[in-house]
C-alpha cells in the first residue's frame, strides 16, 4: 500500500466532497459556498472557482460523472444544479430546484444514470428530482411514508430506480423512486418486481435503534449495508419481495461510530467516522467481520519527525514550558492522517467493479486519497 | 384572547404529520413486557447462585435476562441484584471473567448490557441520599448492605469504587464502541 495522498485545503469542516470523473476537479463544501479545486500537479490542488448561491451551510455536493453537472443542497432548504457555461471556462450557471421542504436538506446524490437526483431532509422527506423538458425546470416528487425522522443519508441502486435512505429513527429503508416517462421499467430483482413510486421494498432496524449515519448498496445491488450510531455495521441480504431477508448480519465494533461507508467489492466494505481512521470489513452472506485499519500504525507521522531530536535539553524544556514529561514527542496530534471526524467516504478510482482508491473528507479540512 | 399565552401552545398537536401525534414506540426494538414478580423470582435465583459461590454464572444469568420490558420498579430490583453480584467478585477475578464473557457467543451484547448497568448504578448515587431514596424497595436494603459491609453508612462510595474498577476493566476489553452503544440504545435497563 502506498502512502495516502493528503490535501489539507483549509481549516474548516468539510461536510461533503466530490471528485469529477477524470479526477481533475474536486468540489468541497465550505460553509455557504462550494469551492472547486483543480489539480495542478499529481500532489497538489489549487482553488479555481467558487459556487455562490446558497445562504446557509451547504450539506451536500455531487458531481455527475458523465454530464459534469454539479448538484448542491443546503440548510436553506434549496438545491441548485450547476451547469458549466459553454462560453467562459470556470463559470457555472445555477438552476434553482424547488424542493418544497420546510426543513434543512441534509444530503444529495445523482442517480447512476444522471437523470434524477435525490435530496434527504429534516422534514422527514426524501425529495426525488427530475427534469421536465416541457416546463424547463426540475420537479421534485416526495417520498414520505414511512419516514418518521430526519433522513441522514441516501444511496442509489445501480438500476437508478431503487433508493436507500438512512434515518435518525434508526431505520434503513429501501424505496422505489420510479417516475413514469423518465425511468424505464427496471428488471425484477431481489427487492421486488413491480415497483411503482414510493413502494417500500425493505425496512430494517438496527438492534439498538441508534441513528443510521450512512447506507450503501453493494456493487450488484443485491445487498444493503448501513452504519449506525451504535458503532456497528449491518449488512442485509434480501431474499425476495414480501419475504423476510435471507440474512441480516450485525457487526458491533470496539471503535467509535462510523459516519460513512462504501462497498469496494461484493465482499468488502470500507467505513470511516468518529474514530478518524478508515476501516475495512470483509464478509458474505454467512458472516462479516472487521479486518482492520486501512492506514498503517503511525500513518499521521505523529511525532515521527520531531521525536528524533530527543535530548535531555528538550525533555527539560518541554517539562518547563508545556508541563509534560514525555520529552519532545508531540502528543497533541492523533496517530491517524485525519485529525478529526471523517464525514464522507467516496469512490476515487475503480476498475472492473473493484474500487482501488477511495477519498475521504473530514471536519479537519483535509481530503485524503487512499490506495486500498 | 389576551389571556391565552400563545407561546405555550403546542403547535405540533395540530399537525397531523407531526411526530407528536405518532406513537414512537413502534420504531424502537420490540421488548417483552416483564412483570415485577418475575423480576423478583429471577433475582432470587441469581442470589442463590451467588450464595452457592458461582458469581460468574450469576452475572451471566443476570445479564442474559436483563428485564428491558419491566417497569421502573422491576428495573431497579434487577439493578440492585447486578450491583450485588458485581460487589461479590474480587478485583483479580474481574478480567478473566470478562474475557470469558466477551468471547462466548453473543458476548459483545452481554458486555454492552453490563456497561448499561455500570452507568445506571453510577447514576443512582449513594443509597439513602436524596437521589436514590425515592426508589427504595425491599431489595434496596440488600443493595446497601452489600456495598456497605466495610464502611457502614458510606455504602455509596464503596459501590462506586466497584463500578469504577469494573468500568475500567470493561472499557479495556470492549473499547469506546460499547459506551456509544449504551448511549444510543433504546432498550434501557
Amino acid at each position: 500500500m502506498s502512502a495516502p495522498e493528503v490535501h489539507h485545503l483549509f481549516h474548516a469542516p468539510i461536510p461533503d466532497h466530490s471528485f469529477s470523473a477524470d479526477r481533475s476537479t474536486l468540489a468541497v463544501c465550505r460553509d455557504t459556498e462550494v469551492e472547486l479545486h483543480a489539480r495542478r500537479s499529481p500532489t497538489a490542488f489549487a482553488h479555481s472557482s467558487t459556487l455562490r448561491g446558497h445562504d446557509k451551510t451547504i450539506t451536500g455536493v455531487d458531481i455527475a460523472p458523465h454530464s459534469g453537472r454539479i448538484v448542491t443542497c443546503s440548510q436553506d432548504r434549496n438545491a441548485y444544479v450547476w451547469e458549466p457555461s459553454p462560453s467562459a471556462p470556470d463559470t457555472w450557471k445555477p438552476t434553482l430546484v424547488l424542493l418544497r421542504i420546510n426543513r434543512a436538506a441534509t444530503c444529495v446524490r445523482w442517480s447512476p444514470n444522471e437523470t434524477k437526483f435525490a435530496v434527504g431532509s429534516g422534514a422527514r422527506i426524501l425529495a426525488t428530482c427530475y427534469f421536465e423538458e416541457e416546463n424547463d425546470w426540475w420537479v421534485s416528487k416526495h417520498l414520505k411514508k414511512p419516514l418518521r425522522s430526519t433522513v441522514t443519508s441516501l444511496a442509489w441502486h445501480p438500476n437508478s430506480v431503487l433508493l436507500a435512505a438512512g434515518s435518525t429513527d434508526g431505520h434503513a429503508r429501501v424505496f422505489s423512486s420510479f417516475v413514469k416517462g423518465i425511468d424505464e421499467r427496471p428488471e425484477a430483482s431481489v427487492w421486488g418486481e413491480r415497483l411503482p413510486f414510493n413502494t417500500v421494498c425493505g425496512e430494517y432496524l438496527n438492534p439498538t435503534a441508534g441513528w443510521v449515519h450512512d447506507v450503501a448498496f453493494s456493487p450488484s445491488g443485491d445487498a444493503l449495508a448501513f452504519c449506525a450510531h451504535d458503532a456497528s455495521l449491518t449488512v442485509v441480504y434480501p431474499a425476495g419481495p414480501e419475504q423476510p431477508p435471507r440474512a441480516v448480519i450485525n457487526v458491533s465494533t470496539q471503535l467509535l461510530p462510523f459516519r460513512s461507508l462504501l462497498w469496494t467489492a461484493e465482499t468488502e466494505v470500507v467505513a470511516a467516522g468518529y474514530d478518524c481512521g478508515v476501516y475495512r470489513f470483509q464478509g458474505d452472506g454467512e458472516g462479516w467481520g472487521l479486518v482492520g485499519a486501512v492506514e498503517k500504525e503511525g500513518g499521521g507521522k505523529a511525532g515521527a519527525a520531531e521525536g528524533e531530536g530527543q535530548s535531555a535539553l528538550n525533555m527539560f524544556r518541554s517539562m518547563d514550558l508545556k508541563g509534560r514529561s514525555g520529552g519532545s514527542v508531540d502528543d497533541t496530534r492523533l496517530k491517524t492522517v485525519h485529525q478529526n471526524t471523517v464525514n464522507t467516504v467516496r469512490v476515487y478510482e475503480e476498475s472492473g467493479g473493484k474500487v482501488s482508491k477511495v477519498s475521504t473528507s473530514g471536519v479537519d479540512g483535509r481530503v485524503v486519497v487512499w490506495t486500498l | 384572547m389576551a389571556n391565552i399565552n400563545w407561546r405555550t401552545i403546542n403547535i405540533d398537536a395540530y399537525d397531523p404529520d407531526s411526530a407528536f401525534n405518532f406513537d414512537l414506540t413502534t420504531l424502537t426494538p420490540a421488548v417483552q413486557p416483564v412483570s415485577t414478580s418475575d423480576v423478583q423470582t429471577l433475582s432470587g435465583q441469581i442470589r442463590q447462585l451467588v450464595r452457592g459461590g458461582n458469581a460468574e454464572g450469576a452475572l451471566q444469568g443476570a445479564l442474559e435476562n436483563a428485564p428491558y420490558g419491566a417497569d421502573e420498579q422491576g428495573k431497579s430490583i434487577h439493578l440492585s441484584v447486578v450491583t450485588e453480584v458485581l460487589g461479590q467478585i474480587r478485583q483479580a477475578e474481574m478480567t478473566p471473567i470478562l474475557q470469558r464473557l466477551y468471547q462466548a457467543d453473543g458476548g459483545s451484547e452481554l458486555c454492552d448490557t453490563l456497561m448499561k448497568y455500570i452507568y445506571k448504578g453510577m447514576g443512582q448515587g449513594a443509597p439513602g441520599s436524596g437521589a436514590a431514596s425515592k426508589n427504595i424497595t425491599p431489595q434496596a436494603t440488600g443493595f446497601s448492605q452489600a456495598g456497605g459491609r466495610n464502611f457502614g453508612g458510606e455504602g455509596g462510595g464503596q459501590s462506586m469504587s466497584v463500578f469504577l474498577s469494573w468500568h475500567e476493566k470493561l472499557v479495556e476489553m470492549v473499547g469506546p464502541g460499547s459506551i456509544v452503544r449504551v448511549m444510543s440504545d433504546r432498550r434501557t435497563v
